[in-house]
């Protein structure tokens, strides 16, 4: 608690309590307006997911479902994998009871195939906004005319040669090419189109730096970096002449050093150095987030590049690896082991984040969480800052965050959803995670929950 | 001393800062190359000319130069044991823990230089030298453990007026002859396998890698084991040979070629004169192992596993996967992908960082390698090398190879072949790779990339194989995690690095006395 007075800006003496209690205020708002908007055709799966949160058993099952559902050749054998998923859970409930026994009953088979088909279908159909950039133009429209600024994200399989990685290099660009064609007929949305560092692309792509190179290894991260850098140097090349925003993912921690350095290190070079607009993630689950956040702000400083280097922050959706694979060897997490300590140093970064931009106009803040708390934090604490609602992005994820994006979006504040694109098959894996992350207690689903629930949630970690 | 064993933990080589101090160990290794491996036999040292070891990526470059053992050595080494195995087996096994696990402890102490090592003497990439040092620990301290369970003895059936007692006596004399591939750990294994159980052991190293043995044999000596219960005898295929036919001689633990393995089964079998007991042998032999993958594989996994378990430490281990067997549905997508990734390996020198392909030990295995690729070729299957342009010229680096869609019973198909080479059929289905597996006189290692859990339980069930791994490569079986011996020509069935192994270094000896008298039990 009182991490929020060690912090509290150098002007400021804010009496800690009435911070927290803007925090629930603003929480409690976007609850509300959330459950307000809701769209109706999406209680009933809400539901089932939360079923399925309760349920580790049919969970896992369903999870292992939608993970081989790419590989299936049929309805036959998507139901046999079912029933043999479903077979493993024992004293199960009545509805994964009647599940199974539908998809061993043989003639049922391909019926139940087809209708798992066509759920996992209409899981994705939930997360992915279209098969190509101009399959998903409609959508991507639409966003923009409700008030969210979108990001993209090219789906795919891991590229294991290296004749993947300039596939997903040409994808990347025709993306690029493609969306700036389709975002100039948008109409204006001032708040989403400059902060008050200047003006913000309204085409913003997302980039993984394992999809663009086979060669990514932990222990020797210049082979992978130079890899990388011959794909993304063209890149930064098209998006500075689409004035697009290129946003550089992160991953596990076994990359973390290659992409910070690749970025870095890429938008030093000078022909850079006035463009495209660029940025990275920061992931506030690992232990040395803060001293990675110092690092990044060092440079910023150092190299006095426009526009600012964007920086979003995560919690990190790698935790399970990072667990087991530290699990595995013998070493110590490179994460927050308890949730508690992540979503601290979420709010700790958040205020440096905001401190930098308020005092020094360093690195652009982009606070990506469907955590309530986590963004009401990130709000209250801008205002008190005297920042202006552009100065402050919140980025949530399509599918798991489309209410709270319109309650942001009615609130007045600056929203960004990250929207994967690409074939509903190949994007299975990306979906099992976003699910994954659904069911925990982080998710905006959360906030349905009424009184004495949404208070604790929106107290102090 | 703990019963909860703890694998060592890797190092962790995605920090620049290890990496750094692995590069300083390396370079204070070569200022101080050749490292001289004297013949240690009852605690003396004798230095004299024999035979070098080099680094097989420079092979001008000498790595060790090693004392080769006579037979009055072996003589001496077999009698010094047989003495000193009478008073080592007589101590507690705590007490024989204790020492072993000290011996952990130095081997712990050096590990940088150790993995440094195994990096210039058998041209192991880092993380597999550094993983070879912390399973040479793992055995040590593991063994001395299981060690200390087992002086317990197993619980019998206890009726009124009987006392039965089982227990188990070290059996004497171990000779071990130890491979190259595995420097440190497995000679590390089965020595301390024998020492833990109260046995002395006369070490017989492989010739390539005389200097990792003698780091061994340094710490068992400092940690205080007796000077006479452990014995190191470099040397050629004489020293071992003279070791197995010993009347002293009580256990030959060895790992190696099936050819010799079977040889020393052989030699093993028939009594030297005057010799009262039988010899066990504990032979782990070759594999040729199968990834078998399944239509509703997940591609993404199964490429880069195939990649590392066939071409990682180039293919010289005999848990490496040389036979892919593909479900016809995915055995055009999976062929091209792994063909495009084979330009993804680094073909290199062990000691440069990302290195996925060393060089071969010698020279006749390169020669052993690329005859099985012309022959492949010859035969009409297709194959497919990384560039040879990315293949250096000095040391014996060999082009990583796919032979694809080879004739069943090719000799590339049949053959363990040792090096980075891996052959890719296509099969109708898993049953009919199942069928493939159960023809072959190897049964080490497998892999099944299934997810169908169904699929995966019947595999399993009929699996000749020893160690089966399944969504996941076939190597890099960890101690006390994954026992790891293979079944048929590949092995005598043990495990080491698991719970039954010990059991192969004792006699169990029964117990009963009868606690009646006059009708009466006490």
């Amino acid at each position: 608690m009182d991490r929020v007075l060690e912090h509290a800006p150098p002007t400021g003496g804010t009496p800690q309590l009435a911070l927290d209690a803007e925090i629930a205020a603003l929480g409690r708002r976007l609850a509300r307006r959330g459950s307000a908007l809701r769209r109706a055709r999406r209680v009933t799966h809400d539901r089932a997911m939360a079923l399925a949160a309760r349920d580790p058993q049919l969970r896992a099952a369903l999870f292992r479902l939608v993970d081989v559902a790419p590989a299936c050749a049929g309805p036959v054998e998507l139901a046999e994998h079912l029933s043999a998923f479903l077979g493993g859970v024992e004293r199960r409930a009545a509805a994964t009871a009647a599940a199974s026994r539908a998809a061993r009953a043989p003639g049922a088979r391909w019926a139940t195939g087809r209708a798992a088909t066509a759920a996992v279908r209409g899981m994705a159909a939930r997360f992915i906004v279209g098969e190509t950039p101009a399959d998903a133009a409609r959508t991507l429209g639409g966003l923009w005319e409700r008030g969210a600024a979108v990001s993209i994200d090219l789906l795919g399989e891991s590229t294991v040669t290296p004749a993947e990685g300039r596939a997903y290099a040409a994808r990347c660009e025709e993306a690029l090419v493609q969306l700036a064609v389709d975002a100039a007929r948008w109409p204006a949305r001032p708040l989403l189109e400059a902060d008050s560092a200047g003006p913000l692309p309204r085409v913003n792509l997302s980039v993984k730096v394992t999809a663009l190179t086979p060669l990514v290894r932990a222990e020797a991260p210049a082979r992978g970096r130079a890899d990388a850098a011959e794909l993304l140097r063209p890149l930064l090349r098209r998006a500075r002449e689409v004035g697009a925003h290129l946003h550089v993912d992160m991953e596990s921690v076994d990359s973390r050093e290659l992409i910070l350095e690749l970025v870095l290190e890429l938008l030093s070079e000078p022909e850079f150095a006035a463009g495209p607009s660029a940025g990275i993630v920061l992931q506030a689950y690992l232990r040395d987030a803060e001293e990675t956040l110092e690092r990044v702000l060092d440079w910023a400083r150092a190299s006095g590049r426009t526009p600012p280097l964007t920086i979003r922050l995560v919690k990190g959706a790698y935790w399970d690896h990072e667990i087991i694979e530290a699990a595995q060897h013998g070493w110590t997490p490179p994460v927050w082991t308890e949730k508690a300590d992540s979503d601290r140093c979420f709010e700790r970064v958040t205020r440096r984040l905001l401190d930098a931009w308020a005092d020094e106009r360093l690195v652009r803040p982009a606070i990506a969480s469907h955590n309530l708390r986590s963004i009401a934090h990130a709000v209250v604490y801008a205002r008190r800052r005297g920042l202006a609602p552009a100065d402050l992005e919140l980025q949530v994820l399509r599918g798991l965050g489309d209410d709270l994006q319109d309650a942001l979006a009615a609130e007045g504040l600056r929203g960004r959803t990250y929207c994967p694109v690409g074939d509903l098959v190949a994007g299975m894996a990306y979906l099992v995670r976003r699910l994954l992350e659904n069911t925990s207690n982080d998710s905006f689903l959360a906030s349905r929950l009424g009184g004495a629930e949404l208070d604790r949630l929106l107290s102090a970690p | 001393m703990t019963t909860t064993f703890r694998n060592e933990p890797l190092l962790e080589l995605r920090r620049a800062s290890e990496r750094e101090r692995l590069r300083a160990a390396l370079a204070a290794l070569d200022r101080a190359l050749p490292i001289a491996v004297p013949a240690i036999v009852g605690g003396d040292h004798r230095h004299a000319a024999g035979f070098p070891s080099v680094d097989p990526g420079r092979p001008s470059r000498v790595v060790a130069e090693a004392t080769a053992a006579t037979p009055a050595e072996v003589d001496a080494a077999v009698a010094a044991a047989g003495a000193a195995a009478r008073e080592w087996g007589a101590r507690p096994a705590a007490e024989r823990a204790a020492a072993l696990a000290r011996a952990a402890g130095h081997l712990r102490a050096r590990r940088h230089e150790l993995a440094a090592l195994a990096v210039r003497e058998c041209a192991k990439p880092w993380a597999e030298a550094d993983a070879d040092v912390c399973e040479a620990i793992d055995f040590l301290e593991y063994y001395a453990a299981e060690a200390v369970r087992l002086e317990a003895g197993p619980a019998l059936v206890q009726l009124p007026g009987e006392r039965n007692t089982l227990h188990y006596r070290p059996r004497g004399v171990v000779a071990v002859i130890a491979p190259w591939n595995f420097p440190l750990a497995i000679a590390t294994g089965m020595t301390a396998a024998g020492l833990a159980t109260g046995n002395a052991v006369c070490l017989k190293p492989a010739e390539q890698s005389p200097a990792c043995a003698l780091a061994l044999v340094e710490a068992l000596l400092a940690a205080g084991v007796p000077a006479g219960a452990i014995a190191l005898l470099p040397g050629e295929g004489d020293v071992g040979s003279a070791l197995v036919a010993h009347p002293g001689v009580h256990t030959v633990a060895f790992t190696g070629s099936g050819a010799v393995g079977l040889e020393i089964l052989r030699r093993a079998a028939e009594p030297a004169p005057g010799q009262r007991h039988l010899k066990r042998v504990i032979a782990e032999m070759g594999g040729k192992n199968c990834v078998v993958v399944d239509a509703d594989a997940d591609l993404d996994d199964v490429v880069p596993a195939l990649l590392r378990s066939a071409f990682g430490f180039a293919g010289q281990k005999c848990s490496a996967a040389s036979r892919a067997l593909v479900h016809a549905r995915v055995a055009e997508a999976l062929t091209a992908r792994l063909v495009g990734a084979l330009d993804t390996l680094l073909v290199g020198q062990a000691e440069t960082f990302g290195t996925d392909v060393p060089p071969l030990i010698e020279a006749s295995a390169r020669e052993r390698v690329e005859r099985y690729a012309a022959g492949a070729a010859q035969a009409g299957a297709t194959v497919r090398r990384t560039d040879p342009a990315r293949v250096p010229g000095e040391g014996h680096f060999v082009a990583p190879t796919l032979v694809l869609a080879p004739a069943r019973d090719a000799a590339v198909v049949r053959d363990e072949i040792f090096g980075p080479l891996l052959t890719v059929e296509t099969v109708a289905d898993v049953e009919q790779a199942a069928e493939l597996i159960a023809q072959q006189a190897h049964a080490l290692t497998g892999s099944l990339f299934s997810r169908n859990p169904r699929t995966v339980a019947s595999f399993a069930r009929r699996t000749p194989v020893g160690n089966l791994y399944i969504n996941r490569g076939s190597t890099g079986a960890m101690v006390g995690r994954q026992p790891f011996g293979g079944n048929r020509l590949s092995g005598t069935g043990a495990k080491a690095g698991g719970p039954d192994y010990l059991l192969h270094f004792v006699e169990p000896v029964v117990v009963t006395e009868s606690t009646v008298r006059h009708g009466l039990a006490f």
